[in-house]
Order: C-alpha cells, then sequence, then structure tokens
C-alpha cells in the first residue's frame, strides 16, 4: 500500500511545520507517508484565471507524482479539490483523462482520510484552548468535506469550540482574486477576523493554508494575538 | 378603425409566424438535434413521489391553513355555516363602517342576503349590468368578498378562478377582502390544486387563476414591512364547515 | 455614491461602494435578512437537496427540448387569444413593443417587475414616443424616480434610505411626506391607483409559462403584477424565451424553490396563472393580450455544454444573498442589469463580445456559495472560471498576467527549478523581511499589505526537511491496526473494480 504526500506549494514553501505535524500524526497509525518530490503546484492559481495550460504544466507533475500511489493525502481542501477539476481540464487528452480520473479518486484531504479511510475521530489529544473555527469554502463546498473535521475537533479534550459567526463565508483569499480584487477581497478578510474576534477564541483553527494565511495576514496587520494553526498542528500538538 | 386594428394584428400574426419557425429551428440546430414535433418523455414531471404522498387530516390542514395565514399578517375565523359567515360580515361592515361593498355573482353569496343586511353600506354584484365600468366599482369598495375555488393548507392560499359571475378585481382592488372558504375545498399540497389545471386542460382554464396567500406587502423600504402596498391590506379566510 | 455608472470598471465602481458606509450596511442587513429567511425556509420544509434535484432536472429537461415545448407554448397562447411575437434582440423588442402602444393609442404603460424590460431599457423608448412609462412595484417605483437601475433582483431599491426615499417621493408629491415607511407606501398606493385605473396598456414580466396550457405565471407580493394584468384594456407581458415550463404540476417545484430561495416565503403573497385575455364575458383582464419572448443572446448558451445551465435560472436572487463579494460592493457595482454572480456570468454569456469584457468575471473569489445557495443548481463558480479562460484564449487577457501565468508555468511545471525560486526567495526576501514578518507596500505585494502583512520563507521548506523526518519517523514506525489496514485494501480494490466497470473517478467526496 503507497500512501503518498502531496504537500502543497504553499505548505512546502511557507508552513513546512503543518506538513510536518501531519506526517508525524499519521505515522501515530502506522501510516508511513511517501513523499515524491517531482510535485510542484496543483495549478489553480493558473486554472482559476483562465490559464489552462499553464495550469496543465503544473498539474502533469501532480500526475506524476502520484501516479503508483493508492492514496494521496494532502493538508488542503481546496488543493484536493483543484484534483477534482483535472478531468475538466484535461477533457481533451484521454490518455490524461484516465489518470486524471485515476488521481481524483485516490485523493483525500487530510481529514476526510482520518475520518473515513482511517475511521479515526479521537486522536487522543488535549487541547485546553478556546478555539474557533473556519469552515474553508473548496474543502466544504467542492468536497463537501463538513462532518469530519467537527468530528475531529469534538473530541479533543479540555477543547472549548466557540462557534464562529458566518463561519461558512469566504475569507476573501480567491487566490489571485486577493491580488486583483484588492480591496475587496480587503473588506472580505476584515469582516472575517472582526467574527473571529468576536469570538474571543485564543485559536483559529482551520484545513486551508491559503485562507489561514489571509486571516493571519490580517490578524498580524491588526496586531491581534490570535493563534492561527491547521487542524494537523493542533491535534499534533495536543498528542506530543 | 377596427378593421384597420384587426389588420395590423393579422399582419403581426402573419410575421410572428415566420419568425417562430426560425426561432423553433435555430433552436433544434444549437441543441443539436432536429426539431422535435413529439412529446418527449419527462420522468421528472412534478413533485417528488414522496412529496406526492403527503397529506394532512382535516383537522391538521385547518390547523397550518390558520397557523400560515395568521403568521403572513391575514385573519382567520372558522365558522359553524354560512349564517354565521353572514352575521360576520355584518359586524365587520358596522365595525369598520364599509360604505360600498362588491360582492361576486353567485347563488351561495346570493342566499346570504348582504345587500338588505348591510344597511349602512351599498353592495354591488359583480358584472349584473353591462353599463357598469365593474373595474371602477371594484376599486372603490370597502370590501371584496369571494368564495375560494380552492385552498392550500400547507402554504396557506387560497385560489380564486375568473369567470364572468366573478371578477379578478373583487379579490384585488378593495381595501379589505373576505373570503369564504367551504373546509371541504382546503387541501394539503399547491399540487393537489395544481394538478387540476392539468386535468382540466388548456380549454377549461380561466383567465384568471390567483392564488393568494395574505395581505399585500412589501418590504422595498429599509426592509420595513409594509402591509396593503397595492392590494387589499386587511384580508379575512373564514373556513366554513 | 454607488449607483454612479460612469465608473468604467468593477473595481472602480466596487471601490466608490466600499467607500459607502450606508450602502455596505444596508446590502449586509438585506441579504443577512433574505439569506436567514431562506434558510429557515428550506430547513423547515425539509429534504431540500431533493428539490432543488428536481428543480434542476425539469429545467435541464425544458431546456433540452426548447424547441419542442416553446414551439407548444406559442400554439396554446396562440389559441387562448394571445397575440404572440418574437424578438431576437432589444431592438426587436422596443419596436414592437412601440407599435402595439401607439395602435393601443396609448398615453401610459403601468408596468410590473421585469427584469427582461430592464435588460431592453425600455422606459426611456417609450417616453421617447411620448407614453409615460410608470413602474409600480415600490421598490421599482423608488428607483425610477432616482433615475437609477435596480441593485437587487428581487428587493431592487436595497441601496435607498427612508430619507432619500422620503426626498423622491415628496418631490412627487408636491408636499413633504415623512420618512416613515407606513406614510411612504401609503402616498405609494394612492398615486400608482390612479395610475393602473388610466393606464391603456399594463405591462409584466413573466416567471413561468406553462407549455401544455400557454399559461403565463407572475410571483409577487404586492399586488401590482395582478393590476397590470387586470385593469388596463392592454397587457404585454416580455418574456425571456427560457421561461418554459412544461405542465402545471411542475410549477409546483418551482413554487416550492423560488419564494423560499428569494424570500423565505412558503408562498408570495400572489402567484397568478393567466391564460390568455379575459374571455367575451368577464367584466375585467386585458381586452388584448401580446407576448413578446425575447432571446438577447440566450440562444447563445443553447449547446454549449459550459454555459446551458444558465438558462435553468429562475431569478430568485438567492445566489447574491449568499455572495460575500455582492455583500460588500453591492449591485451597482456589477455595471448591468443584473448583479451578483448570477450577473457576473449572464452579462459576459448574453453579449459575445469577449473583448470588450469588462473584469466581472474577476470579481468573485470562487467560494462556490452561489453555487450552494442556487435551488436549480446552476456551478456558477465553475462558469466564471470559464469565462475567465475563454477571455484569455481569445487573445484579450491580460498582458502582464500572462507573463506571470507563463513564469508560473516554467517554474511549477519543474519541481527542481521550483527549489531554486525558493531558495532565491530566501535570500532576496532579507532586504524586506522585518521581525518575521514582510509589511512593504511597494510592488506586487502592495494590495495584499494594504490589509495584511506576509510571512517570510522558512529557513527550511517541507522539501529540504523531508530525508531527516522520513528516516526518523521510519525508525520508530508502529504497525497499522489490521481493521485500518483491511479498509484501506477494501477501498482499493473497490476502485479497482469501479475502474474496470468504468464508472470513472468519484470514488468519494
Amino acid at each position: 500500500m503507497k500512501v503518498s504526500l502531496f504537500i502543497t506549494c504553499l505548505s512546502d514553501a511557507l508552513y513546512p511545520r503543518v506538513g510536518e505535524a501531519m506526517v508525524r500524526l499519521l505515522a501515530k497509525y502506522g501510516v508511513s507517508l511517501q513523499f515524491p518530490t517531482v510535485q510542484t503546484c496543483c495549478g489553480q492559481p493558473a486554472f482559476n484565471s483562465g490559464y489552462w495550460k499553464e495550469a496543465r504544466e503544473s498539474a502533469k507533475t501532480i500526475l506524476d507524482a502520484f501516479e503508483d500511489s493508492d492514496f494521496v493525502i494532502s493538508p488542503s481542501g481546496s488543493c484536493t479539490g483543484m484534483i477534482h477539476h483535472y478531468p475538466k481540464l484535461f477533457e481533451d487528452d484521454p490518455i490524461m483523462l484516465e489518470r486524471a480520473n485515476r488521481l481524483q479518486s485516490k485523493s483525500f484531504e487530510f481529514t476526510q482520510f482520518m475520518v473515513q479511510v482511517l475511521g479515526v475521530t479521537d486522536v487522543g489529544a488535549s487541547f485546553p484552548h478556546k478555539v474557533t473555527y473556519h469552515p474553508s469554502c473548496h474543502g466544504s463546498r467542492i468536497l463537501g468535506v463538513k462532518a469530519e473535521p467537527l468530528a475531529l475537533i469534538q473530541k479533543v479534550k479540555g477543547l472549548e469550540l466557540v462557534p464562529l459567526p458566518f463561519a461558512e463565508d469566504c475569507c476573501g483569499f480567491g487566490g489571485t482574486f486577493a491580488v486583483k480584487m484588492a480591496d475587496i477581497s480587503g473588506a472580505m478578510v476584515t469582516e472575517k477576523v472582526d467574527h473571529v474576534l468576536e469570538t474571543e477564541a485564543e485559536v483559529l483553527v482551520g484545513l486551508d493554508m491559503a485562507c489561514l494565511l489571509n486571516i493571519a495576514g490580517n490578524l498580524r496587520y491588526r496586531n491581534e494575538p490570535v493563534r492561527v494553526m491547521h487542524l494537523a498542528e493542533l491535534l499534533y500538538e495536543g498528542v506530543k | 378603425m377596427a378593421d384597420t386594428h384587426k389588420q395590423w394584428l393579422e399582419e403581426l400574426e402573419a410575421e410572428s409566424k415566420v419568425k417562430q419557425e426560425q426561432f423553433m429551428n435555430d433552436i433544434a440546430s444549437k441543441l443539436r438535434h432536429p426539431r422535435m414535433y413529439d412529446k418527449p418523455n419527462h420522468p421528472f414531471r412534478g413533485a417528488p413521489d414522496f412529496w406526492n404522498a403527503f397529506e394532512w387530516s382535516e383537522e391538521e390542514r385547518i390547523q397550518a391553513f390558520t397557523d400560515n395565514f395568521l403568521s403572513v399578517g391575514g385573519h382567520v375565523a372558522r365558522l359553524g355555516s354560512m349564517d354565521e359567515v353572514k352575521s360576520f360580515i355584518v359586524q365587520k361592515a358596522e365595525e369598520m363602517s364599509a360604505k360600498y361593498v362588491i360582492r361576486q355573482n353567485q347563488p351561495e353569496l346570493d342566499a346570504l342576503g348582504l345587500e338588505s343586511a348591510l344597511t349602512g353600506s351599498s353592495v354591488s354584484v359583480w358584472n349584473t349590468d353591462d353599463e357598469q365600468y365593474w373595474r371602477a366599482r371594484a376599486a372603490e369598495a370597502d370590501f371584496g368578498i369571494v368564495i375560494a375555488d380552492h385552498a392550500v393548507a400547507y402554504t396557506g392560499s387560497v385560489t380564486v378562478l375568473s369567470a364572468p359571475n366573478k371578477g379578478r378585481s373583487v379579490s384585488l382592488l378593495p381595501t379589505v377582502l373576505i373570503i369564504i372558504i367551504p373546509i371541504e375545498r382546503l387541501k394539503t399540497r399547491l399540487g393537489e390544486v395544481l394538478v387540476t389545471f392539468d386535468e382540466a386542460g388548456r380549454e377549461q382554464l380561466p383567465a384568471g387563476i390567483h392564488f393568494i396567500s395574505g395581505p399585500s406587502r412589501s418590504s422595498d423600504i429599509e426592509n420595513d414591512l409594509t402591509i396593503g402596498v397595492h392590494g387589499p391590506g386587511i384580508v379575512y379566510a373564514l373556513l366554513v364547515e | 455614491m454607488a449607483g454612479a455608472k460612469t465608473e468604467a470598471t468593477v473595481k472602480a465602481r466596487a471601490d466608490l461602494a466600499l467607500n459607502d458606509e450606508f450602502l455596505r450596511k444596508a446590502v449586509r442587513f438585506t441579504t443577512e435578512r433574505l439569506r436567514n429567511g431562506k434558510k429557515k425556509a428550506t430547513d423547515e420544509h425539509g429534504n431540500w437537496e431533493d428539490w432543488r434535484e428536481r428543480g434542476k432536472q425539469i429545467r435541464l429537461h425544458t431546456i433540452a427540448h426548447l424547441d419542442y415545448y416553446l414551439n407548444l407554448f406559442v400554439n396554446n397562447a396562440r389559441a387562448n387569444g394571445v397575440h404572440v411575437h418574437f424578438a431576437t434582440n432589444t431592438e426587436e423588442a422596443v419596436k414592437l413593443t412601440l407599435d402595439i402602444a401607439e395602435h393601443a393609442g396609448a398615453k401610459s404603460v403601468v408596468k410590473s417587475k421585469s427584469m427582461v424590460s430592464e435588460e431592453l431599457h425600455l422606459n426611456h423608448a417609450l417616453e421617447s414616443i411620448g407614453v409615460e412609462a410608470v413602474e409600480t412595484d415600490l421598490g421599482e417605483y423608488i428607483i425610477q424616480l432616482a433615475g437609477e437601475m435596480p441593485s437587487h433582483i428581487v428587493i431592487p431599491a436595497i441601496h435607498k434610505n427612508r430619507y432619500q426615499i422620503a426626498d423622491l417621493l415628496s418631490k412627487e408629491a408636491g408636499y413633504t411626506l415623512p420618512p416613515d415607511t407606513t406614510a411612504l407606501a401609503g402616498f405609494v398606493r394612492k398615486k400608482l391607483r390612479e395610475k393602473f385605473l388610466d393606464a391603456e396598456i399594463g405591462m409584466t414580466g413573466c416567471n413561468f409559462a406553462i407549455a401544455e396550457t400557454g399559461s403565463m405565471v407572475l410571483f409577487e407580493n404586492e399586488g401590482n403584477a395582478r393590476m397590470v394584468s387586470t385593469v388596463p384594456k392592454t397587457q404585454i407581458t416580455l418574456m425571456g424565451m427560457e421561461r418554459i415550463i412544461p405542465s402545471w404540476s411542475d410549477l409546483e417545484v418551482m413554487a416550492t424553490l423560488l419564494p423560499r430561495s428569494a424570500t423565505g416565503q412558503k408562498l408570495t403573497m400572489y402567484m397568478s396563472g393567466i391564460t390568455g385575455p379575459r374571455r367575451s364575458a368577464d367584466a375585467d383582464g386585458p381586452d388584448e393580450m401580446h407576448i413578446i419572448i425575447i432571446d438577447n443572446g440566450r440562444s447563445l448558451q443553447l449547446g454549449d455544454p459550459e454555459f446551458q445551465e444558465l438558462l435553468n435560472c429562475i431569478r430568485c436572487g438567492a445566489c447574491l444573498n449568499a455572495c460575500p463579494v455582492y455583500r460588500h460592493i453591492g449591485g451597482h457595482a456589477y455595471g448591468s442589469t443584473y448583479s451578483g454572480p448570477i450577473g457576473a456570468v449572464l452579462t459576459p454569456s448574453l453579449n459575445k463580445n469577449i473583448a470588450e469584457w469588462d473584469d466581472i468575471a474577476n470579481a468573485s473569489s470562487l467560494c462556490g456559495a452561489c453555487y450552494e445557495a442556487c435551488p436549480v443548481k446552476i456551478p456558477l463558480h465553475d462558469m466564471l472560471v470559464y469565462l475567465r479562460r475563454r477571455k484569455v484564449e481569445s487573445g484579450n487577457g491580460s498582458k502582464m498576467e500572462s507573463i506571470g501565468m507563463q513564469g508560473f508555468a516554467t517554474i511549477m511545471g519543474n519541481s527542481s527549478r521550483l527549489g531554486g525560486v525558493l531558495r532565491l526567495g530566501k535570500l532576496g526576501q532579507k532586504l524586506v523581511v522585518r521581525s518575521g514578518v514582510i509589511k512593504t507596500k511597494l510592488g506586487p505585494l502592495k494590495g495584499w499589505n494594504t490589509y495584511r502583512v506576509t510571512p517570510s520563507l522558512p529557513k527550511e521548506s517541507f522539501r529540504d526537511r523531508w530525508d531527516t523526518l522520513d528516516q526518523e519517523l521510519k525508525q520508530g514506525l508502529k504497525q497499522m491496526e489490521p481493521s485500518m489496514q483491511n479498509r484501506m485494501e477494501e477501498l482499493v480494490r473497490k476502485r479497482e473494480l469501479d475502474e474496470k466497470q468504468g464508472k470513472g473517478g468519484h470514488g468519494h467526496g
């Protein structure tokens, strides 16, 4: 059984600690992750901007990297969600299309893999803090990952989960949207952080480093001390 | 003038029929199929099966209708007979000093004898005189009185159908609308009423089929609910055994 | 002011809206009210996903056989005594309307809410031949007096407060009206009553048209659509060619989806089915009834696998209320008749002038809230991406972005080039990193850093760290529990079986 890590370019470059937490946590269940180093980026920035030729260049590295994997796990609902767009991206190329379909059926976001595949909701973690949770749009809407993260969070001892007002509203990241429509995006992230602050939580937890990069960036810009963590980090810290 | 108007309409129709063929051929070619002249199989017609199996008891229907109608600002009274309906209307007309009342021209309403019972009001009966401009009569009326052809508990709606003796204006233009609902016409689901129009078929349909679910309303000014914008602002649904 | 149409781009118009505190509050309040109403109504009704799916299937089926159903509708409407006309574009629709108005000897036309009529900018055309056009929906009347466009499909005057409305109506009244909703609505009721009774023509839109009986259906709360289709002698109905549903039974599904999605109502206060002009013995209803069926770019979607579903739209506005971008910028920033996510897709799709497309398709973070809210499941977030792709592929993308994306492909097409870039980045950022973050507002980070700080690259990337980590973990690796092992093997077997049976990719999710 070959279980592979799809690190995503963002975690690779900016948040290696998230990948590490995930790898260490899964190792506790005897899952030995492999890391094919030919992977780069899922291609989403180019895909969403309409540059599909360029997106395919990038996506090919992902298809190559996981050709003979049985399971492909990523710490991002958005990047795994992008893999769900591969069949559309390669619809005119029957060989690539078949590879895209195969990759899609074996790709899992981290909490999906934990709950649906391993059948684990209680990792035995303890995290005595006030926490609020932001469900990222692509994970919850494209992959339908809604119950899994909550199941994992609710089993953490000592953790007080405070509901985030308007939790399902987008944080305003949207890839190149944050640059092209900077002021709209800025208004969105400002409102999201207003809601986070309303909860008075010490920690904001999420499943997608892109959204968390955005929210954390605004929190720090406003000198707010709320800690921002990926759920894998939180769980690993809780079992360490 | 009449002739030229008719000629003009005929010219328009001739043009329209040519255009109709172009339109349909263009649609078919864009959909990449030959023109379809036969009824296609429609496997998803109407509501899902589980819904069509859903039915309330009479008491549940009355309760749901009442709750729904009240929740949108309508009024409901449950009355035991048409005599009680008569007293109800007479009392309300006195309370509100209704000067002009208009009603549909139906035997059940004739039988109420409102014309003599409403001493302070002038009662007109829809479309009983060809010389009248009936829309204006309805517009000046304080009360409009109609009988429901159907009612739906789940949405809290009443259905009125137009006919020569049943004006559309009577349920629309007066300030207060009184709808008499014989309880056996109260159904559970919207679909139970809608399907009767499919069953009746085109030629049997009246010009106007109106579902009324309460008083006219708008939230267009600062989301602030206003009752009685264009249609009647006060609506009584009288459920009669 | 958000109503300004002079600004050329979505970005510029959005900036205006973002600086209008009243507008933002009003839009937020309204969309939240409608969104919560929808949630309550759909939860209470139950089985919402089944109803959405049913609604989608009925719309898909009808559009896929539109030549049959539209033709059937037209023939039945004619048999009912309706004069049916066809308009390929706005010019033809306007010409037909003016022709009818002239033959009716009309001095004034009362109109109920119709998005198609907004597409045609009909009021100006009617005024040009001396016919007064009066919008009678309360919100539409207000924005007509203000000379603006609707900023929301369902609540057109969302952007006006009661003081502004009182000013507008006072001007019309010739005396001062208090900024009180009941008083303002009361004035409009009285004023428009006269208009209904005086007008020679009543004009309506059409929510649905029933093919099997040639009937047209209107949903409304105020009663003005009933007025314009009951009182004047002539009725003109403007209808998008895709408004068709096969039967009254299918209307139950639409009547379940539309009011709940639009306003959270179980049904609008009025739902009217009109089948032809008044019967000869009837004492009200129009003597003469016209239906103008309008294409105006709709048929361009037919047969286009990426956009045909756009024609399924039932104009409920739920995507506007769910959209976080709309929530911040309101409707006018979209710069066209239709706003919000549906507007961002519909406007460019109805006008296939790719080269002139505004950046409207870019005004979305692609969060998918619109799709989730849509009662007929139109994948608007995917369509936005297809629009962006079509603009790029037609050679109309931005030059800068195009160069950037070529760079992206070069770096991301090869992992060792990515590694090299990361190493360079670590060197380069030394110039701008202060206490662990980057705050500069120069260059490409300007927009981002106006609202945020940017994290710096850590000492080691994950790929730099992998070998050490891997060696450490391999040493103490536990044996996997047999139950987990079995489940994983079972999943792989099932997947292989599905693949053999040609079921394709969707194993989960």
